[in-house]
């Protein structure tokens, strides 16, 4: 049988338009495993193997559920912008798991809810009294909970013992100040032929970290305002960048453009690119899970001569609910369920799951944690850090985003010698205190 | 207003109930929150000029960055007319295998500016990019591109320039538009090349020339997604364009009465500066007739 050009194009364009039909209105997957149930939408940021932990979670609610349904959406970039339009456009999600430096502003403009009326007496009572104090630092603004944080990040040092041998440093004996570590630090550089850099040795942490460990800071938690023109963080910056010196700027930018990923066994301290490095607690689970072999060894940051020790600066995830969210009791019991508020063992697992450090002894001394820092003893510094008073999160203050990002650029300045630290701590000041003017002539609140 | 009229704008509702509600309406409500204290949730608060006043007299800040986007609007709008009429010229010959070679110019400007962004970000990596490795084989240590304030600006030019396929495509429409006679009668006449395409080519396309510029000069003033992504404005705000410091202060800082006015003030740049290039055309655009 003969078959014609046309027939065959009506034929193709025939299938393919039923096709397009067929893609189009194909049946969408149920959003509600169950429909019965009141449905609790959750917004996170976390994504790749970090969003199959929180997937665990939400499935783990949701068996103990009977009555509310959590639907989870994971939203890795731009979710603030996105929950600022969800809340003007009245349709803002019940819950939301947040790390940026958004409770002061949200919290002022009424856009979160204070967490108190969605809990018992007695678990309020129980928080206020258990909760470790950087958690309360990190949720509370203005004397009221914003924000439930149900993991804590502290960053402690890591360091190689077999890059110590190579260098005939004994690595039972780490140094007792970062000058010491100053000291060692030339020993753990290698250098290639061009005068490239192959390996750092020490690289400092951020201005953050270091300015309470000088003794600064830049938030008084008493007094409740900010410090940021203080003598101590000048030393703290002078210290990042003569400590940063030996390495020259452009050729410690060009070495660390060259690590990549952060992620899985792509981390620049699992392959060998830094001997000393300060990060977060999270990669003791990433070590243990892609390079469990690795010779490693984690402890809090020394201080300065003279300085504080058990200091630094933290952050965390934690949960906060809209002021428009249409089911804030179901929000509720899911921030419950997570931090283990009625069942230490139970959030003790989702802990171990994700790395995360817990929010209340009582889930840090139950039995699974327990057993989890027998497997996993290099978080113990980090948790000792826990109970110190100077370990500080983002100043409270209503600019808290604009501060940070000031901070961070004279720290980057400070760094590629465009300005003394004496200079960026001065700039810093200025450009906050007109900060601050500006929005007071617009009738801002303080 | 006759029947016919009514089945005309019933025909062209959907578009103009789209522009409204979502062009011209957020476009006229912009003004009102340029005088306002507003946050997006909850309501504006009058401020009367003060949202200005800060602006111009206390936000450096605010300077710096119409700086970079000005710097950034003068090298690359006439770099990318250069090179897209150059470009053009070339794949205006009657050679074997042109319309590959066109497809070639023409298929990086249709990919996404993220993909392209992220495809640069690996490209201009100081320490593993392909470009400092090709330097490095000729032992020549290659700049640290987007990581260098010195050389980011000028990084992210070159990368506009790689989106050049679009205008180069109105190039070659302009070009076949131009009469052969002319051509002929030139050469009749003795006329190089160079002297037909002076006194030809490039007075005859001028028309495309200027549309270019225009929509050039408008998409240079409101350069953002580059930027967002490869540097977020550093280092050192070399690369703190006007339209990225202008979503920070919307979105990062929730202050979108101070960003409606940032956005007030650049539309008023964008018309002064369309405008001057309108009255300039009687000096050097040429019509043809």
């Amino acid at each position: 049988m003969a078959i014609n050009g046309p027939k065959v194009k009506s034929v193709f364009i025939g299938i393919a338009a039923i096709a397009l039909i067929g893609f189009i209105f194909k049946p969408k997957p149920p959003v509600q495993n169950y429909p019965n149930r009141e449905k609790v939408r959750f917004w996170h940021m976390w994504s790749g193997e970090w969003k199959d932990v929180i997937d665990k979670i939400v499935v783990r609610f949701n068996q103990s559920q009977d009555k509310y349904e959590l639907v989870a959406l994971s939203i890795p970039s731009g979710a603030s912008t996105k929950f600022l339009m969800g809340v003007a456009g009245g349709n803002p999600p019940d819950v939301m798991a947040q790390w940026e430096q958004v409770i002061p502003t949200w919290a002022e403009s009424g856009l979160i809810q204070d967490l108190q009326p969605l809990m018992t007496p007695e678990e309020y009572a129980m928080f206020d009294r258990e909760a470790y104090p950087l958690v309360k630092k990190i949720g509370m603004y203005k004397g009221k909970l914003y924000g439930v944080t149900t993991g804590i990040n502290i960053s402690g040092i890591y360091y190689r013992p077999d890059f110590f041998r190579a260098a005939g440093i004994d690595p039972d004996h780490f140094p007792k100040t970062l000058e010491e570590i100053d000291a060692i630090a030339p020993k753990l550089d290698v250098w290639d032929k061009d005068k490239q850099l192959k390996r750092i040795g020490w690289l400092s942490p951020n201005w953050t970290s270091l300015a309470p460990a000088f003794g600064g800071g830049f938030y008084d938690w008493k007094a409740g305002k900010l410090t940021l023109d203080r003598p101590e963080n000048i030393r703290a910056l002078e210290y990042m960048v003569n400590s940063r010196k030996r390495l020259g700027f452009d050729r410690m930018v060009r070495f660390q453009s060259g690590y990549g990923s952060d992620f899985g066994a792509a981390w620049s301290f699992i392959g060998g690119a830094q001997a000393i490095q300060m990060d977060g607690m999270w990669r003791i689970e990433q070590i243990g899970k892609y390079a469990p072999t690795l010779p490693y060894r984690v402890i809090a940051m020394p201080p300065p001569k003279g300085g504080v020790p058990l200091s630094g600066s933290t952050g965390g995830n934690f949960m906060i609910i809209p002021t428009g969210a249409k089911n804030p009791k179901g929000a509720a019991a899911f921030l419950k369920f997570w931090s283990g508020i009625d069942n230490p063992e139970r959030a003790a697992e989702f802990y171990t799951w994700g790395g995360w450090l817990p929010l209340y002894p009582r889930v840090t001394n139950s039995r699974i944690y327990q057993a989890y820092l027998k497997k996993y003893p290099q978080y113990k510094p980090m948790l000792a850090m826990m109970g110190s008073e100077h370990v500080d999160p983002s100043p409270p203050v209503i600019i808290q985003q604009f501060l940070m990002d000031k901070i961070n650029q004279k720290q980057d300045l400070a760094l590629r010698g465009v300005v003394t630290p004496a200079q960026a701590v001065k700039d810093l000041t200025r450009d906050v205190n007109e900060e601050l003017a500006r929005r007071r002539k617009l009738g801002y609140a303080e | 207003m006759k029947r016919r009229d009514w089945v005309g704008y019933a025909f062209i509702a959907p578009w103009l109930i789209g522009f409204l509600l979502f062009t011209a309406g957020p476009f006229l409500a912009s003004i009102y929150f340029s005088f306002t204290r507003y946050n997006v949730v909850t309501p504006p608060v009058w401020v009367g000029t003060a949202n200005y006043e800060a602006l111009f007299q206390q936000d450096p800040l605010f300077w710096k960055s119409l700086g970079v986007t000005f710097r950034y609007a003068l090298v690359a709008v006439p770099l990318g007319v250069v090179i897209a009429v150059i470009l053009a010229l070339f794949l205006n010959l009657n050679i074997k295998g042109i319309a590959v070679y066109r497809t070639i110019f023409f298929l990086p400007s249709i990919v996404p500016t993220v993909a392209t962004s992220m495809i640069f970000l690996w490209i201009l990596n100081p320490q593993i990019g392909l470009i400092n490795g090709l330097l490095r084989s000729f032992g020549i240590i290659g700049p640290a591109w987007l990581a260098d304030p010195n050389w980011a600006p000028w990084t992210l030019v070159f990368m506009a320039l790689w989106g050049v396929g679009g205008s180069m495509v109105i190039y070659l429409a302009g070009l076949k538009d131009i009469p052969t006679y002319l051509y002929e009668a030139a050469i009749l006449d003795g006329a190089s090349a160079y002297r037909r395409m002076r006194l030809i080519t490039l007075p005859l396309l001028t028309p495309v020339i200027f549309f270019n510029v225009v929509m050039g000069c408008i998409g240079a003033f409101q350069t953002f997604t580059q930027a967002f992504i490869l540097t977020q404005g550093g280092p050192e705000d070399s690369t703190q364009f006007y339209a990225l410091y202008l979503f920070n202060r919307a979105w990062r800082y929730g202050d979108m009465g101070y960003a409606s006015a940032m956005a007030w003030i650049l539309f008023a740049i964008v018309a002064v500066v369309t405008s001057r290039l309108f009255r300039s055309q009687k000096r050097w655009v040429h019509y043809g007739n």
